[in-house]
């Protein structure tokens, strides 16, 4: 699902996707949604963002976003908040309009597949296949949708009518979901391809928590994670102690703990620890989930084994823990040593286990002819995810082990486009899943000129609102929030890229640009778009129009500007104004442009530009052409440039030489103004309006 | 380079008031790099002339056009049918590509839209400085690569005159006196001596006051 | 004798010598030069005509030179490269020696862009420097600038002109060397106020020999008024007018009240001629004062007067310089 379509004429280069899409296993256009964002189309957001993914609303709250870790930004200061961004376009979006994009007009089908499992990689699958006109059937074995999502993670952070919101839009793609069907219990794997299933995916997920070898294990009041929390999600009574340790330092431990602390009633009194091996550095949860937990109070136990869980009565008192001085060995392989004679005790009633899932395969028979790997996974095709029986595909959890939802997702994905293939009829082995060519790191020059903008904080319930409730911690963006978290994408690769066959090697790129990223090679413009930072001064400099920017584009402008004139009134009492405005300064401030906008009059139309930068002089006497009695542009001119001054800087050029023609012309270089606005003054641009308006009202109407 | 600049817009408008329908022609080499008829300003241009003439009440079509290099055939054929199409072509290409077009194309008039400036450098984004005024008996081994042909005013050969002052020229205190810079070159290089010889009138037939210029390389001919 | 003239019989007889300025007119009325001719008549040993000076036309230099011959003077034809290749310029020399016109001064002309034909287009087919050297050749070569033999030369007294105060100062002499080595006879220079800088240059020149080559006549000027000392300090280009001056002039008039402090129209008009008057004196008397001055330094062999628009004050100047009665040789 590459949305890089390579346009003939335009340098190779271009391939080169941004890291952040290539991170992500469903290689979502993270740069086209966040640069929607950034310029307020917030629709076109939610609609790039949910392309390739048909659990947006609940990626938008849980997902691991690797995608971030990969993020340019953060070799200048922090990663793009991309999730949080994905999340704001989804609230934003008005279902009414639709879930996903319609389904395709394709043949339906005749062959039916069978699903096990609706967790994400089960539905993932469901719904592609569904949209490819397969007849598709879900069957889960618990009574309702949603796998991990559903039972495993934890309601503070996954509402559950957001996982109805996305399970909505994959029943609306013609996926039947059948639960309360547990294959091996209720059906075999024979029964489908008996009752007409010709393609079968299996995607169990890894359900069961993994168990400790060590003595203790029986008492009462030691649980296991996953089964702790179906419990907690599925409503059912839990019982905990007073003292509850947490074995395990990774995400679904924090979830465990979390959601201990959480249990019981106002004033009961609590205390949650969490006992893991590996070092306070090393745990393997996000950090930012470590720190929640302490803020709540859990208290942690790093470098610390468990040796045994001590009993009274049949009850557990305590749990015997030992030093662990490392956990892999050298070669990177999970093999703790501990410190002799270290041992000492952490008292506790209740001891709950969080150290792993594995997939509970026992419905598999030998006559199915699956087998498995070392690791108790389903064993398949890396490329093709085919089993070793025939037409059986399987991918998630149950072949990956513990995993993330968008990882499950992709293989869902993955294993319809084989299902699809072998249901065709087609070489199942000659299917391959392409590579994705990635931009590099940015160049230490180009890091060094890049402001930094600091990464905008998700807001968070209060601590003393989230006692003994499951209310959502994040709370989400605002906009103004997340205009400012939008700006900070580098548009890594949307840039600029040169036509070699028009280019004149002018040297104007090369000159104007404030990064230095063009450079004259074979004769001819190249910019490389490793270090190129869209602020798109090249391409309205170029004489020759030899650039094109590939993310809003000169043309993309030009349709706007055009566009703000489809419906002006031909009689119009009142001057028509047209305002770019730069979305970086002009309305960088807490209430941003919908507010700003809400106080322009109707005569008022402004334009959002992603830095002045862009506007070509073409573009203003554009404006004038179509008719606008009066022009002005809104932008910083200064130092306070999202680029640098050197950018800010043009437009005064710019501005100066659309004056001269307008005098030649006839039409009055005062009906132009530019309007130097530091991010300051963001709430300028109405003043500005209506001083514009009154300037040119005097003035009368545009003598065109 | 060939640096050109745009002609005034009034006399632009003047040159085509006879012609509803207007090929813009601009040159992808020499004037798109000085600013003056590249796509781009072709593009101003179209805009400028299209609000002009609506203001004068005339109904004027423009078209659109750039060619690799107006001074050539081959490059201007791409655009044949555009020219057939219009009823006038306004070239932005130097005064050699209005000619090339009004010679390949004899039977549609092509008129200039930039004014020719001269031979000259980019010195810095936006200045052009003229460097050589194609004499045709190059001297500047005898000046220390300075052109006092094209950067003296008077062109003198024996200079600098008596309105050398602080090393700018009589003429204008914005213009280096070319004499005082070969004097500074040379005197750098060790070279005075060159400064000492009287020099003696130039061989000006080899420039444009010897004729039109032409050469013909007899091996190059197909 | 290279030539008849008057002025190279002065100075060849080793007196200091003297010419002055006689401005053409803007029209073509003889009487002008006439009046003018009359009134330096025995004032100096020659006297020069502009060409075309700062590029606004002018009645022809050869043609004002003519009219003050008649007049009986030593006229100096000024020839500039600006107006004419080196066909004219060879043809108005062969004119002007016909004409009995025996100085020429060979200049390369101030730029179109000061007169008040700017749209014109130069010639500087040659430089002064050539011109020199050209019209030597015709004299004692008898040889066009082409090569091609003459039969009867042009015996022209040859001048040029030369500026100690422009830059490079330190090029200057050389470049008078360069004049000198081209077949210049006697050199006009630029209106020198800073005596001690043309002192120095002086130096410079007698260092290379130069001032046993050729006559060197210093260029000197009446000061009109304080404003005229003011504007040639500040705004005339390679003028080198030092304060003192400029303070002199100011301080000429000091007693006199300022005319605009005066309603009455006849008082006004005694007010102002009585500033004017009191300014000349000072005016002339400064550079009586500087021709005293230069006359001191070595290698200097006369003074060329440009009293411009104002050849009344030559008579004074030269008298109170102590350099009347002008010999007769
Ligand atoms: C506590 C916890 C928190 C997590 N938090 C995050 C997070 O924040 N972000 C993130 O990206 N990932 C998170 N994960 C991981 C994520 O939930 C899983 O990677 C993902 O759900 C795996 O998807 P799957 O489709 O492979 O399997 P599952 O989600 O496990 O779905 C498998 C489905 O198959 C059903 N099933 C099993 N056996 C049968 C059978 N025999 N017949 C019929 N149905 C059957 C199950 O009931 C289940 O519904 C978390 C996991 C846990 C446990
Ligand atoms: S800066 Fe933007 S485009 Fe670049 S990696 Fe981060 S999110 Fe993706
Ligand atoms: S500005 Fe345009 S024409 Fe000039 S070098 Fe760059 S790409 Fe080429
Ligand atoms: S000027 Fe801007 S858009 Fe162009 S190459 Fe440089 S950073 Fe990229």
């Amino acid at each position: 699902m590459n949305r890089d379509e390579n346009t003939p004429g335009i340098s190779p280069m271009e391939e080169m996707s941004p890291p952040c899409q290539v991170a992500c296993p469903l290689h979502t256009d993270v740069r086209g949604y966040v640069a929607a964002i950034a310029r307020g189309d917030f629709e076109a957001a939610y609609a790039i963002a949910r392309e390739p993914n048909p659990l947006i609303y609940v990626c938008s709250h849980v997902c691991a976003h690797p995608c971030e870790e990969e993020c340019r930004r953060g070799q200048v200061d922090e990663p793009v908040a991309i999730a949080a961004l994905k999340r704001f376009a989804a609230e934003r979006h008005d279902l009414s309009l639709g879930h996903g994009p319609p389904k395709p007009n394709v043949e339906p089908k005749e062959q039916k597949v069978a699903i096990i499992g609706a967790g994400p990689a089960g539905l993932t699958a469901a719904y592609d296949l569904a949209r490819m006109g397969y007849p598709v059937t879900v069957f889960e074995a618990l009574p309702e949708p949603g796998g991990m999502l559903r039972v495993g993670l934890p309601k503070y952070r996954l509402p559950r009518e957001i996982i109805d919101v996305d399970i909505k839009g994959i029943l609306e793609a013609d996926v039947e979901i059948k639960t309360n069907v547990c294959i091996g219990r209720d059906m075999t794997l024979s029964d489908l391809k008996e009752q007409g299933y010709e393609a079968i995916f299996i995607a169990i997920g890894a359900q069961q928590s993994r168990a400790l070898r060590i003595e203790g294990m029986d008492l009462d009041g030691v649980l296991l994670g996953v089964d702790f929390l179906r419990d907690v999600n599925q409503g059912r009574a839990v019982k905990l102690g007073r003292r509850v340790l947490v074995i395990g330092g990774g995400n679904v431990a924090v979830d465990v703990a979390r959601s201990a602390v959480r249990q019981g009633r106002p004033g009961s009194e609590k205390e949650v620890h969490m006992i893991c091996l590996e070092s306070r550095e090393e745990m393997p949860a996000h950090e930012w989930e470590i720190i929640e937990a302490q803020r709540e109070g859990i208290i942690l136990h790093p470098s610390l084994g468990p040796k045994r869980i001590l009993g009274r009565d049949g009850k557990v008192v305590g749990l015997e823990t030992i030093v662990c001085s490392s956990v892999f060995d050298s070669e990177g392989r999970f093999n703790p040593t501990f410190v002799p004679d270290s041992e000492s005790v952490i008292e506790g009633d209740t001891i709950i286990l969080a150290i792993g899932q594995a997939s509970d395969l026992s419905f598999l028979r030998p006559e199915d002819g699956i087998e498995l790997t070392r690791r108790r996974t389903i064993k398949v095709d890396p490329q093709t995810l085919a089993t070793t029986a025939p037409g059986i595909f399987a991918g998630g959890e149950v072949t990956t082990g513990p995993g993330s939802v968008v990882g499950s997702m992709a293989l869902g994905r993955r294993a319809a486009i084989s299902i699809d293939t072998y249901l065709r009829g087609e070489d199942l082995t000659g299917l391959q899943f392409g590579e994705w060519r990635e931009l590099d790191d940015l160049p230490p020059k180009t890091v060094e000129r890049i402001k930094p903008l600091a990464r905008e904080p998700m807001p968070m319930l209060p601590l003393e609102e989230r006692a003994f409730n499951y209310e959502e911690v994040e709370l989400g963006y605002t906009l103004a929030m997340a205009m400012r978290a939008a700006h900070r994408c580098l548009t890594c690769g949307g840039g600029a890229y040169v036509d070699t066959g028009k280019c004149a090697a002018c040297l104007t790129c090369v000159r104007v640009c404030p990064y230095d990223v063009p450079i004259i090679k074979e004769g001819a413009a190249f910019i490389d778009p490793t270090e190129c930072q869209a602020c798109g001064v090249c391409a309205s400099e170029c004489p020759a129009k030899a650039i094109t920017m590939k993310l809003y584009s000169e043309d993309q402008l030009y349709q706007e500007i055009d566009a703000l004139f489809a419906d002006a009134p031909a009689e119009n009492p009142e001057p028509l104004i047209v305002g770019f405005c730069c979305l970086y300064c002009a309305y960088a401030a807490d209430e941003w442009a919908e507010s700003v906008r809400a106080q322009l009059p109707p005569n008022v139309r402004t334009l959002d530009v992603v830095c002045t930068s862009r506007i070509d002089i073409q573009h203003l006497l554009r404006a004038f052409e179509l008719g606008a009695d009066g022009v002005f542009v809104a932008g910083c001119v200064g130092d306070e440039c999202r680029h640098t001054e050197k950018a800010a800087n043009r437009i005064q050029g710019k501005v100066q030489f659309v004056k001269e023609v307008l005098d030649q012309v006839g039409i009055g270089s005062e009906r132009l103004s530019l309007y130097d606005i530091p991010s300051a003054e963001w709430g300028t641009v109405p003043r500005i309006a209506q001083e514009m308006t009154e300037r040119i009202r005097a003035l009368g109407p545009n003598p065109l | 380079m060939i640096i050109a600049e745009q002609k005034p817009l009034d006399e632009i408008k003047s040159m085509i008031a006879d012609y509803q329908k207007v090929l813009i022609l601009g040159c992808g080499t020499c004037v798109t790099i000085c600013f003056a008829g590249g796509e781009k300003e072709v593009g101003i241009l179209a805009s400028a002339l299209r609000m002009a003439t609506r203001l004068d009440g005339q109904d004027k079509e423009f078209i659109e056009a750039t060619v690799q290099r107006q001074c050539e055939y081959e490059f201007n054929e791409e655009v044949a049918d555009l020219v057939k199409e219009a009823d006038v072509v306004l070239s932005l290409a130097c005064g050699i590509g209005v000619q090339t077009m009004n010679e390949q194309f004899p039977e549609k008039l092509t008129l200039p839209g930039l004014n020719t400036k001269f031979l000259g450098q980019p010195t810095e984004q936006g200045v052009w400085d003229e460097r050589c005024l194609a004499c045709g008996d190059c001297v500047l081994y005898k000046t220390g690569g300075i052109c006092p042909i094209a950067r003296c005013s008077k062109s003198l050969l024996n200079g600098p005159c008596g309105g050398s002052q602080n090393g700018k020229c009589e003429i204008n205190p914005e213009v280096d006196c070319a004499w005082q810079l070969i004097y500074d070159r040379l005197k750098a290089l060790g070279k005075l001596d060159l400064m000492m010889e009287v020099k003696s009138p130039k061989d000006w037939s080899a420039s444009h006051a010897g004729g039109p210029g032409k050469i013909v390389r007899e091996d190059l001919r197909l | 004798m290279k030539s008849d003239s008057n002025l190279e019989k002065v100075l060849s007889a080793g007196h200091f010598a003297v010419t002055a300025e006689l401005g053409p007119p803007k029209n073509a009325d003889p009487e002008v030069v006439r009046k003018k001719a009359r009134m330096l008549k025995g004032c100096a040993d020659a006297f020069n005509v502009t060409d075309g000076q700062t590029a606004v036309v002018r009645m022809a230099s050869w043609a004002a030179c003519l009219i003050q011959k008649e007049e009986g003077l030593d006229p100096i034809v000024q020839m500039t490269c600006r107006d004419r290749n080196r066909i004219a310029l060879q043809m108005d020399v062969l004119g002007a020696a016909a004409l009995g016109i025996n100085n020429i001064l060979c200049l390369s002309g101030d730029h179109m862009s000061f007169g008040n034909h700017p749209e014109s287009k130069g010639v500087y087919d040659i430089d002064s420097i050539q011109l020199v050297k050209m019209v030597k050749d015709m004299r004692d070569e008898k040889k066009f600038q082409c090569g091609e033999e003459m039969k009867v030369e042009p015996r022209l007294f040859i001048g040029a002109a030369a500026n100690p105060f422009a830059d490079p100062f330190d090029y200057r002499p050389y470049r008078l060397a360069k004049k000198v080595a081209a077949g210049a006879d006697f050199i006009q220079t630029q209106i020198v106020f800073n005596v001690p800088k043309f002192r120095e240059y002086m130096k410079r020149v007698c260092d290379l020999g130069l001032h046993e080559k050729v006559y060197i006549l210093a260029g000197v000027a009446p000061i009109k008024s304080s404003g005229a000392a003011r504007y040639m300090a500040s705004q005339v280009p390679g003028m080198d007018v030092p304060q003192e001056f400029v303070d002199r002039m100011v301080a000429a008039i000091k007693g006199i009240p300022s005319p605009k402090s005066i309603a009455d129209p006849e008082k006004k008009k005694e007010v102002r001629r009585r500033r004017r008057e009191a300014w000349q004196a000072e005016g002339i008397k400064i550079c009586a004062e500087i021709i005293q001055q230069v006359r001191e330094i070595p290698g200097v062999a006369g003074v060329h007067i440009m009293a411009i628009e104002w050849e009344e004050a030559v008579h004074e100047i030269v008298s109170q310089a102590g350099l009347l009665p002008r010999p007769t040789v």
